[in-house]
């Protein structure tokens, strides 16, 4: 496990990765703490230009909403919704695939049908569905965003699946008198997992611009600043105040950059260590 | 050696892969009695790990039937043939790929006692206990439990397999080429292990081997096998000294010191 760490931190990918994650759970953290105030409420003159004031170093939209503020709270928003989404999604999806990877037969046939059914439909244009039916608050955002994002760690862990259940370990377990069931979630699905992991920066990634664009649309949560509200309300005034759109559009840039480096560091260091054995 | 323990009929056995039909099992008859090694014979592909499977319930058999004890073996389902699964163990070829890669020994050894609810008569403290008791059985340290079993070497680790295929108290053990990926030195010393706790328990074993020379050191009889079909068998000595089928005699040629050695008396 420490090799594992050493090779990740050598890895330029990953390290860069690291910083650019470590800065935005800083942020999602601290914003309360920084900015215990609303970040929706009014803090002085509308449309002040960033680096002007020093109390409000990002500056004011159009409301004199500060939004350094509005920055920091909107990480919060975006890491949420991409880590449970992609948590959603992998466990939802991992299930699936063991179940259907290791029953076979029928179950396998029906299960796999629901995953090409769900893997037709663009995943936005599922979120979006689901949003505008059911109403925009945080937990229906992460559901939705899961929606689209399951289908893909149901098909891996199922290949997986398909092989590890051929090997003498789980003839081992069956000779014991082991549950099928049992050996399913405690033999099998642990071990089919690895490569399922590589596809979460992936889910996350998609999930934070999911969650951005649902924002634009005015179909997240009301109650709460996002990077998507907030570029959303910039484009008003795109030409006279284009920080507005831009701070918040950096922010996203970097969060997606940020957990691609990080997962492609994790697949490189895992595959090393694949490569060991 | 007693009435028959394990009584074989008629096994019969096809594969279908990419439309072709291989016939791995034709028409497979034995008897084993308790406390008796059959020794399985033959060259690869000749259906010994079919047969092995078959008999534990991996593998179903196209026809034919397994009779164990008296009791049909083929007829149990379910939880029931779970519960039963206990009287018959299996050691495979290669250890390393016989346990979850991210089992501990302790780990892999509880398996079997807490399913088989052995030693948790009330207390769970004694499962501990059996497994340091097993470990001591099969000449390993009680402290071995907290290992990994990907740490330990390749003849330990057939030591940790056979310990589990104790675990449950079997009437049978079916080994399937399980000395054949060890060490010359380590084969020994495994063949030994097997011999003492046979004596000691009465355990019935079906020792699969390609081999021969070591198939001569454990089994009381032998079962050549070619091509899916049981061609030879009687007590180890006689077959070796005077094979009857084409096959038991390329056997007997292909291992040179079975001839000089066949009058040490093995
Ligand atoms: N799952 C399977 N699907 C298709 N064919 C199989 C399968 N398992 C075994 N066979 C075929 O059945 C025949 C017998 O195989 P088996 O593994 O029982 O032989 P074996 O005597 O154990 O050989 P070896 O000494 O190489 O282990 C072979 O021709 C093999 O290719
Ligand atoms: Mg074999």
């Amino acid at each position: 496990m420490r090799r594992f760490a050493l090779r990740f931190l050598r890895s330029p990918e990953g390290m860069v990765g690291l910083v650019l994650l470590a800065c935005l759970v800083a942020m999602a953290l601290l914003a309360p703490f920084v900015f215990p105030r609303d970040p929706l409420s009014i803090v002085g003159r509308p449309l002040i230009a960033p680096f002007t004031d020093a109390s409000l170093p990002l500056g004011t939209d159009r409301l004199g909403r500060d939004v350094l503020a509005g920055l920091m709270h909107g990480a919060r928003a975006s890491l949420l919704v991409g880590v449970f989404a992609a948590l959603v999604a992998v466990a939802v999806g991992t299930v699936v695939g063991t179940v259907a990877g290791f029953a076979g037969g029928l179950i396998d046939e029906a299960l796999m049908r629901v995953v090409d059914a769900f893997q037709v439909v663009p995943a936005f244009l599922l979120a979006l569905a689901f949003v505008s039916v059911t109403g925009p608050s945080l937990p229906v955002i992460v559901f939705a965003v899961a929606l689209g994002a399951w289908t893909g760690p149901a098909r891996l862990a199922r290949a997986e699946v398909l092989s590890i259940r051929e090997r003498d370990y789980v003839a081992a377990a069956r000779a014991i008198g082991m549950h099928p069931a049992e050996i399913a979630f405690k033999e099998v699905l642990p071990n089919a997992l690895p490569p399922v992991l590589a596809l979460v920066s992936v889910i996350v990634a998609s999930a934070v611009l999911i969650e951005a664009a649902l924002s634009f649309l005015n179909l997240g949560d009301p109650n709460i600043v996002t990077w998507g509200s907030m570029i959303a309300e910039g484009r008003n005034v795109l030409r006279t105040a284009p920080f507005l759109s831009i701070v918040p559009g950096f922010g996203l840039v970097l969060t997606v950059l940020g957990v691609y480096l990080f997962g492609e560091g994790l697949v490189e260091a895992m595959a090393h260590r694949r490569g060991r054995q | 050696m007693g009435e028959p323990f394990v009584t074989a009929r008629g096994l019969r056995k096809v594969f279908h892969s990419r439309g072709r039909d291989v016939t791995a099992l034709d028409d497979v008859s034995f008897t084993l009695a308790r406390g008796e090694t059959l020794g399985l014979v033959g060259p690869s592909g000749s259906g010994k790990s079919t047969l092995a499977r078959v008999l534990m319930r991996l593998i179903e058999p196209d026809a034919g039937a397994i009779s164990i004890d008296g009791e049909d073996w083929l007829a149990l389902r379910g939880r029931a043939l779970r519960q039963r699964r206990g009287a018959i163990q299996m050691v495979f070829q290669e250890p390393l790929a016989a346990f979850n890669p991210r089992a501990t020994i302790g780990g892999a050894l509880d398996d079997p006692l807490r399913i088989h609810g052995i030693a948790d008569r009330a207390d769970r403290a004694e499962r501990p206990r059996r497994i340091a008791e097993l470990l001591e059985r099969v000449g390993l340290p009680a402290g071995f439990a907290q290992r990994a079993v990907h740490e330990v070497s390749g003849g330990q680790r057939q030591r940790v397999a056979i310990a589990r295929a104790l675990a449950t108290r079997p009437a049978l053990i079916v080994l399937d080429e399980a000395v054949s990926a060890l060490d010359v030195s380590v084969r020994g010393t495994i063949l030994e292990l097997l011999a003492d706790v046979q004596k000691s328990d009465g355990i019935a074993y079906v020792f699969v081997s390609h081999d021969l020379a070591v198939v001569r050191v454990i089994a009381h009889r032998v079962a050549i096998m070619d091509a899916g079909r049981i061609v030879e068998t009687g007590p180890t000595p006689g077959v070796i000294a005077d094979p009857q089928s084409a096959m038991g005699r390329a056997l007997v040629a292909a291992v040179p010191r079975l001839d000089f050695g066949r009058d040490d008396g093995a």
